[in-house]
């Protein structure tokens, strides 16, 4: 008899220990079933490594799943979200910023996430805007075992904006450090080991990333597994969702949207997402008929905004004066531009073109041909006449890189992107003298001044005030002319448990699904 | 004999040759792939810093001959996309082209082989109309419209089969369905012709004048050898949809060295590509070469020949 | 794909055989067939036969895929005329995805229905005619041109300079022909003529081998040898002697590879780096309506496939009488 007592207190130890050792980790009690995504494009290895990150707004569909930041973007923050670290505060010089990290925190190797890691991170960082960071960061200490602290040269007002805003940058996004330096950086893209909710089990590179709830995460993960499928093929990407292949689908094709939107349990999740606008190129050449502001602004009002919106988004983008996104810091509102082909003939025979004139061509970026068809259409009716000109994607931006040299005669350029964080970011890329984009072909003196006087100031105040000069100007003087911002439309597909699209696809500086540990599926 | 391999065997190293640096010079005439892998804000020095870490800045001669040490000692360069050596990513996709390659070319003979003896035999007839109209349908059709047709059909109307990827052989059906239609039909022409031209012969002819039956006449002597050239033309084709099934593969996301490829071009990614061409290469001339030697086992006037 | 054009298995898509005087296959039976205008072995001073038994067969032409032909050529050099409407603008009055007149929807301005900007299908189809023939016809032309040279060079010239051509044509058949295109779309640019120019490029080496084949068969044959003797320059015995006799054989490839080459196109412009957008052309508009076979528009796949099915016939149809017309020996082919 003693015996049998001895045997059930043990049993009720280890029943009482296992309930106490799910408890304390919330994941792994909870999680279960798979969720499937049907990725629109190819897998790139670099994407699963947080120290390259390349500059796209791509990557962070990933770093989202495997790896976490010490702040990062979730639910309303649009960068400073508590993530790993549990609290951090900017000196009010803007010298210097804290980051107390979470108790108890690991990786998926079983190692705890340390302020060395945070370090090794944020120095070893190769990725976009690698070179910011360097320039302005003094050093980097250690105060304690859960403290970190940066050290500015300088006051350096962005840095929280750059540092958690995953799809600009990404040297706050934590990797081990030991383990990063034991298998290198091309080791860790085949087996990424980082601090978020999910570890990759599975990695196929280019096909398939199998992925399962990691249960030392200090959030619940509420799906078990997550695959995330490379389909580049859109009518293929439907057909999975329609026979419940795939939960989630990314890009569903225009001509598609009517039928995935009449699919039974089926939400259609129109993001908005890149804005599209138009550079002319060579503008300042006083040949080109577009160095004349009343030329650009003709084009600007020759545009129906809202008839290409409905044609290439089915009506779920979003048509609105300022080419850069609202969702930035700093970016002016402006309102919508009214089609107006009477003024727009009139402002051309102003300026001496009465019958029109040609333009060489007009590039979209590749490979969104309709829309350029549809604005050479548009452009048609006021008297500009163009052809549009297609290119591999490669091409492409090779030939942006190369600058003015690379765009001679009459050109317009179609340009489409996201950006998100802050204004200045697409102001940098896209008119800045020099920027990856822009190289030189705009080179705007005043505004390039301008744009200096902000960078150097400390005054976020005066910011604000040269931030919205600046665009003003651009936009009053037309040097890029708005079109819209379109929508990156998803499918969630029956399974998913969700009241509204915006359950799944949450915020505006990201198009894609996250976070992934609170996706849920119906039957949970 | 000996003589007559070893010359084949010099003929295929040269045209290997030939081949690497065809793709070496084409893959770096499309451009620079640096301005693909660097991220946006790079600058100059970032540039070069990519240039130098894959050896890019060296002269062309120079890459080449690196290039062609390194294909000797089985290193065919590390993918600028994946970070991975080449020769992992082409031989963990191998096996998926293989099968859907070797599933692709079955159903050709077997769908094309039966067609065109049968079209052959009873030639004229409208079992041959029959049959050259199926085989028109094979080489009319793109294969990329007729995999999506398939799909549709299959996986979302009649939800007997899943849509992509690879997997089971339930996975297999669609996609070597897709890939092997056109060469069914250039078997059934193949096979008909050949069938048409060694049933006219005098050889046949005496047979038949011996009475034997047509069956035991076709199935004897007619078949054997118009086949020849029939399984020559097949193994050819398989070693050429293992390469390159392209279309299918991105349709089907079926996990093949036909996507690898596809996704190296646009990603500009020099060493992937040139690898997988260089493989396929190696496949299409080494099979070139067995067949070649068979052959010349089969035929001794074919030894003499240069 | 490589064959070797000495050896008697050189088969390749599609089915373009050759049976040499040296291959098992007795290429030297005599042809149970009367023609009126028989290839055969020629004689001397009789050069010309080649093409007059192009011109006297043509007498005799098959009626349905001359027609066929006859009539896609007329309509792609008069589709400025027929085609009802502008093929690279939306029709005004008309939506996007209308469906042909005879359906619900559908309206007679725009016969076989528009496409997703709007334009109607059957311009498009029209003015896409040209593109197609021109595709497939030049692209068959500069590939024929290509091969044909290079195969009468190899195979008449000889000794190092077929060396060079053979392995190199050899190295260019293991390119997977797909591949091969992308890249020199990719590094000329996206254009009509610059797909006609890469198709060419792709295909020649298929008309090499063959012709290689024949010309080495021919340089054997008494009245070359004969002609040789008395003095005649290479270049001379190559014009009189040589081609007329490869035309044929040139002329039934060609014939076959034109559906071939359409195909090709309609790849191309699936991959991207076909004939850019908005030009119609049969292989594009296939390509672009992909998605819309889901989504129920079957009208905007459905037409230009039976275009291109019907181009495919045609030509198969009249290689075929041609091939049977010329030379019965070249029924492997």
């Amino acid at each position: 008899m003693r015996r049998s007592r001895c045997v059930a207190a043990a049993l009720m130890l280890i029943v009482l220990a296992s309930t106490a050792a799910s408890l304390s980790s919330p994941a792994g009690a909870a999680a279960r079933g798979k969720l499937v995504l049907a990725w629109h494009a190819g897998l790139a290895s670099r994407w699963l490594d947080p120290q390259e990150h390349d500059g796209t707004a791509t990557p962070d569909n990933f770093f989202t799943a495997i790896h976490d930041g010490l702040i990062k973007n979730q639910g309303t923050a649009l960068f400073d979200h508590p993530a790993l670290a549990e609290k951090f505060t900017v000196a009010p010089d803007a010298k210097s910023a804290t980051f107390t990290l979470r108790k108890g925190i690991k990786f998926h190797n079983g190692e705890p996430v340390t302020p060395q890691d945070v370090k090794f991170s944020y120095e070893n960082y190769r990725g976009a805007k690698a070179d910011v960071f360097k320039k302005k960061t003094e050093r980097v200490e250690i105060v304690d075992d859960r403290t970190i602290r940066f050290h500015f040269k300088e006051p350096f007002l962005d840095f929280a904006i750059l540092f958690g805003t995953a799809n600009v940058a990404a040297p706050g996004w934590v990797v081990p450090e030991k383990y990063y330096k034991q298998v290198g950086a091309d080791g860790f893209k085949q087996k990424p080991v980082g601090a978020g909710p999910y570890r990759l089990v599975r990695h196929e590179p280019g096909v398939k990333l199998e992925m399962e709830a990691f249960d030392g995460y200090y959030r619940p993960v509420n799906v078990k597994q997550l695959v995330m499928t490379s389909v580049p093929e859109g009518a293929t990407r439907v057909a999975m969702l329609e026979r419940g292949e795939a939960d989630i689908i990314y890009s569903v094709p225009g001509e598609l949207v009517s039928r995935v939107q009449k699919l039974p349990g089926v939400t259609l999740a129109p993001v908005l997402s890149g804005s599209w606008f138009l550079e002319f190129p060579g503008f300042q050449d006083p040949k080109s008929p577009f160095r004349d502001k009343r030329v650009r602004e003709a084009v600007s009002l020759a545009i129906d905004r809202r008839a290409m919106n409905q044609a290439e988004s089915a009506g779920f983008g979003k048509v609105s004066g300022n080419w850069i996104n609202n969702d930035v810091q700093y970016a002016l509102e402006w309102p919508e531009i009214e089609r107006n082909v009477e003024r727009a003939k009139q402002l051309l025979r102003e300026a001496g073109y009465p019958n029109g004139f040609d333009v060489d061509w007009v590039t979209p970026l590749p490979a969104w041909y309709s829309r350029g068809e549809r604005l050479i259409g548009q452009l048609r009716e006021v008297g500009i006449r163009a052809r549009m000109q297609t290119m591999e994607r490669g091409v492409f931006f090779q030939r942006l890189q190369g600058g003015i040299k690379e765009w001679p005669g009459v050109q317009i350029i179609f340009h489409g992107i996201r950006i998100a964080g802050s204004w200045s970011f697409w102001y940098e890329a896209h008119v800045k003298c020099g920027g990856f984009n822009s190289r030189d072909r705009l080179c705007i003196k005043e505004l390039d001044a301008k744009f200096e006087q902000y960078e150097r100031s400390i005054n976020p105040a005066e910011r604000k005030k040269l931030a919205e000069e600046i665009q003003r100007a651009i936009l009053e003087k037309h040097y890029l002319v708005p079109v819209f911002r379109h929508a990156f439309v998803n499918a969630i597909g029956p399974r998913v448990a969700a009241q509204k699209w915006q359950d799944v696809f949450p915020t505006i500086t990201t198009g894609y699904a996250y976070p992934w540990e609170d996706i849920k599926l119906k039957e949970q | 004999m000996w003589q007559f391999i070893v010359r084949r065997l010099l003929y295929s190293i040269v045209t290997l040759l030939i081949l690497s640096a065809t793709i070496f010079v084409i893959v770096r005439l499309t451009g620079d792939p640096v301005s693909l892998l660097a991220e946006a804000g790079a600058r100059p020095e970032d540039l070069e810093r990519i240039h130098r870490q894959w050896g890019l800045d060296r002269s062309w001669p120079v890459q080449y001959v690196s290039f062609l040490q390194n294909i000797v000692t089985g290193d065919l360069g590390k993918s600028f996309n994946y970070r991975l050596p080449v020769s992992e990513l082409y031989f963990q996709r191998l096996p998926n082209s293989l099968t859907l390659g070797l599933v692709a070319t079955l159903i050709s003979i077997l769908v094309g082989v039966p067609a065109g003896i049968i079209s052959a035999v009873k030639v004229n007839t409208w079992w041959d109309t029959l049959a050259k109209g199926v085989a028109l349908l094979g080489l009319s059709i793109p294969g990329f419209w007729l995999g999506l047709v398939l799909i549709l059909v299959f996986s979302v109307w009649l939800r007997w089969l899943p849509t992509s990827g690879a997997g089971d052989w339930r996975h297999v059906v669609m996609p070597s369905l897709a890939l092997g239609w056109y060469f069914a039909a250039s078997m059934l022409r193949l096979t008909r012709s050949s069938m048409l031209e060694v049933l006219g012969s005098e050889y046949i002819k005496l047979a038949r004048l011996k009475g034997l039956p047509d069956v035991v006449v076709i199935a004897m002597h007619a078949f054997k050898n118009a086949l020849i050239p029939v399984f020559t033309l097949a193994g050819v084709n398989m070693v050429v949809m293992v390469n390159a099934a392209v279309i299918i593969e991105v349709i089907f996301a079926w996990p093949g060295i036909g996507r690898l490829l596809y996704e190296g071009i646009f990603n500009r990614d020099f060493p992937l590509v040139q690898g997988v061409v260089v493989m396929a290469g190696f496949m299409i001339v080494g099979i070139n070469l067995i067949v070649d030697i068979l052959y010349a086992f089969i035929d001794p006037r074919i030894r003499l020949t240069r | 794909m490589t064959t070797h054009a000495d050896s008697p298995h050189g088969a390749e898509r599609p089915s373009a055989r050759t049976t040499h005087a040296d291959s098992p296959h007795g290429a030297e039976r005599p042809s149970a067939r009367t023609t009126i205008a028989t290839h055969g072995p020629l004689g001397p001073g009789r050069a010309a036969t080649g093409v007059r038994a192009v011109i006297e067969a043509a007498r005799e032409a098959p009626l349905v895929p001359v027609a066929i032909l006859g009539g896609l050529m007329l309509v792609a050099i008069l589709a400025d005329l027929i085609a009802p409407h502008d093929p690279t603008l939306p029709v005004k009055g008309a939506n996007v995805f209308d469906p042909p007149f005879w359906m619900e929807g559908g309206r007679t301005t725009t016969l076989l229905g528009t496409d997703f900007q709007g334009r109607d299908v059957l311009s498009r189809l029209i003015h896409g005619a040209r593109v197609s023939l021109i595709v497939g016809l030049m692209g068959t032309l500069v590939a024929g041109g290509i091969g044909t040279a290079m195969g009468i060079l190899s195979g008449y010239v000889g000794r190092w300079v077929d060396q060079v051509i053979m392995r190199v044509t050899d190295a260019w058949l293991a390119l997977p022909a797909l591949v091969f295109a992308i890249f020199l779309a990719t590094m000329v640019g996206p254009s009509m003529w610059n797909i006609v120019f890469v198709l060419g490029a792709v295909y020649w080496t298929r008309y090499a081998r063959v012709i290689r084949g024949e010309v080495l068969t021919l340089r054997e044959r008494e009245f070359v040898k004969l002609a040789e003797i008395a003095g005649a320059s290479k270049l001379r015995v190559i014009k009189r002697h040589i081609l007329p006799n490869v035309m044929n054989t040139a002329t039934v490839l060609a014939s076959l590879t034109i559906g071939v080459v359409i195909i090709a196109e309609a790849s191309l412009s699936f991959l991207g780096v076909g004939v850019p957008p908005p030009q119609p052309a049969w292989g594009l508009m296939l390509a672009e309506a992909r998605p819309t076979l889901m989504a129920g528009q079957w009208w905007l796949t459905v037409f230009p496939g039976l275009c291109i099915l019907l181009i495919v016939l045609a030509t198969q149809l009249f290689g075929d009488w041609l091939r049977v017309r010329l030379d019965p020996q070249l029924r492997n082919l």
